[in-house]
């Protein structure tokens, strides 16, 4: 960043200040439907995977402290996507395998997040879903507020 | 990162420039001299490389694999640099609204193609162009979408309101300038709320300045919602070994049904 403003000198590094970063849009506001302040971690067990467009979806079978156990359903990228990002269909997450996964809860309070990153059994570390607030349109508007 | 950034003028400095080879080709042209702009790409990029190297770190979407997870999406690369959208002050209220609402209203939502400038800005997924001397074809995996730009053609005198508008083109220089008109009013310009009328008229100007780089310059005039025209300009990046995957949107369109319940009680999403 230091090279970049050294580069551009003092007025364009100024006016890209001022201008709104508008953080990409996606196919739907994962920030209307997702809370990026509750964050949700959890061990499960794979009952289902979809890949399907616009969004790929796997689904999680969670026990509690109790011993009782709850469907999640995790949504994420289309597989275009996840392809390209290093994911393969029936490889990479199948029906019956432990994994972790960490994102955010529904704002409807339902056993349904967004996720972020997955965790799988021998560590390996791979992301189902970007990050909290993507589509919300981030912390700036793209117009001035009066 | 600090460390590449303060060694890199000395690796500069130190390599005799008559005998380093250029990591890259030049800029290639068609056989009648244009720049040729066939390749597979990615819009809302600066990063050269192929789609792993350049999607590394918080990378467009959060795909790169050494991202911190918990990244915010204010936090990542920004898509283009934009001066603010100058909105009329009604039309500003309404764009504001829309932000407010975190983008529920979003009409990608629905599945329909997202017009001009917006989908080349989606740098999430590539865009494969394929010049011809008569014709420029723009393929889009997002949302299976395509646009054909004739060279030196005029628009069709019996337009109807299109969501991707109709398209010709020239070059002047070597740039490839696309004048769009034809739009309907059902489509987001950019960031999240920017709406416009059916009055839109885009102009594009693709600049190829290098082996990897196409400039990509963009006035949107539309003097129904805007005060002046507006200006955005970013960057397309060549992705060498990208192909172009299918995306067919309505497969599994699950989020209408979830907003239709949110959207009884938008103090549960709404920005306080």
């Amino acid at each position: 960043m230091i090279l970049r403003t050294a580069l551009l000198g003092w007025p364009a590094a100024v006016g890209l200040l001022l201008t709104a970063a508008a953080p990409m849009p996606a196919h739907h506001s994962f920030g209307a439907e997702y809370d990026g302040d509750k964050p949700i971690t959890l061990t499960g067990v794979v009952t289902k995977v979809e890949w399907t467009n616009p969004h790929s979806y796997f689904y999680l079978d969670v026990k509690d402290k109790d011993g009782n156990v709850a469907n999640w359903k995790f949504e994420g990228y289309p597989p275009s996507v996840l392809y390209r990002t290093g994911w393969k269909r029936e490889v990479t997450l199948k029906t019956g395998d432990t994994i972790t996964v960490f994102g955010w809860r529904a704002r409807d309070g339902t056993n349904w997040a967004h996720s972020r990153e997955v965790t799988f059994a021998d560590g390996k570390k791979l992301f189902f879903g970007p990050p909290a607030g993507t589509g919300d349109g981030g912390n700036t508007p793209p117009v001035v507020v009066p | 990162m600090a460390m590449a950034l303060a060694f890199s003028p000395m690796a500069l400095a130190q390599s005799p420039a008559s005998s380093a080879k250029p990591k890259y080709p030049p800029m290639p042209r068609t056989a009648d001299g244009k720049p040729d702009l066939t390749g597979v790409w990615q819009g809302g990029s600066n990063r050269v490389g192929t789609w792993e190297e350049a999607n590394d770190g918080p990378g467009i979407g959060g795909t790169g694999t050494s991202a911190p997870a918990q990244a915010s999406a204010a936090n990542r690369p920004a898509a283009a640099v934009r001066e603010p959208a100058p909105y009329q002050p009604w039309a500003a209220a309404k764009v504001l609204e829309f932000f407010n609402r975190r983008g529920i209203d979003d009409p990608d939502a629905y599945c329909i193609p997202p017009g001009v400038p917006r989908i080349t800005t989606f740098g999430l997924f590539p865009m494969q162009i394929v010049q011809t001397p008569q014709t420029v074809v723009i393929l889009f995996e997002v949302y299976h979408v395509f646009r054909i730009i004739p060279i030196n053609a005029k628009h069709p005198d019996d337009l109807e309101p299109s969501y991707m508008g109709d398209s010709v083109g020239h070059w002047e220089g070597d740039t490839l300038v696309v004048d769009v008109t034809g739009f309907n009013d059902k489509t987001w310009l950019g960031p999240t709320g920017t709406f416009h009328s059916e009055a839109l008229h885009v102009t594009e100007r693709y600049t190829r300045v290098d082996y990897n780089t196409i400039n990509y310059d963009v006035t949107m005039e539309d003097p129904n919602v805007l005060t002046k025209p507006w200006n955005t300009h970013s960057t397309i990046m060549l992705r060498p070994g990208t192909r172009i995957r299918e995306y067919e949107c309505s497969e599994n369109n699950a989020d209408l049904e979830r907003y239709e319940k949110l959207l009884k009680d938008d103090s549960v999403f709404r920005r306080k």
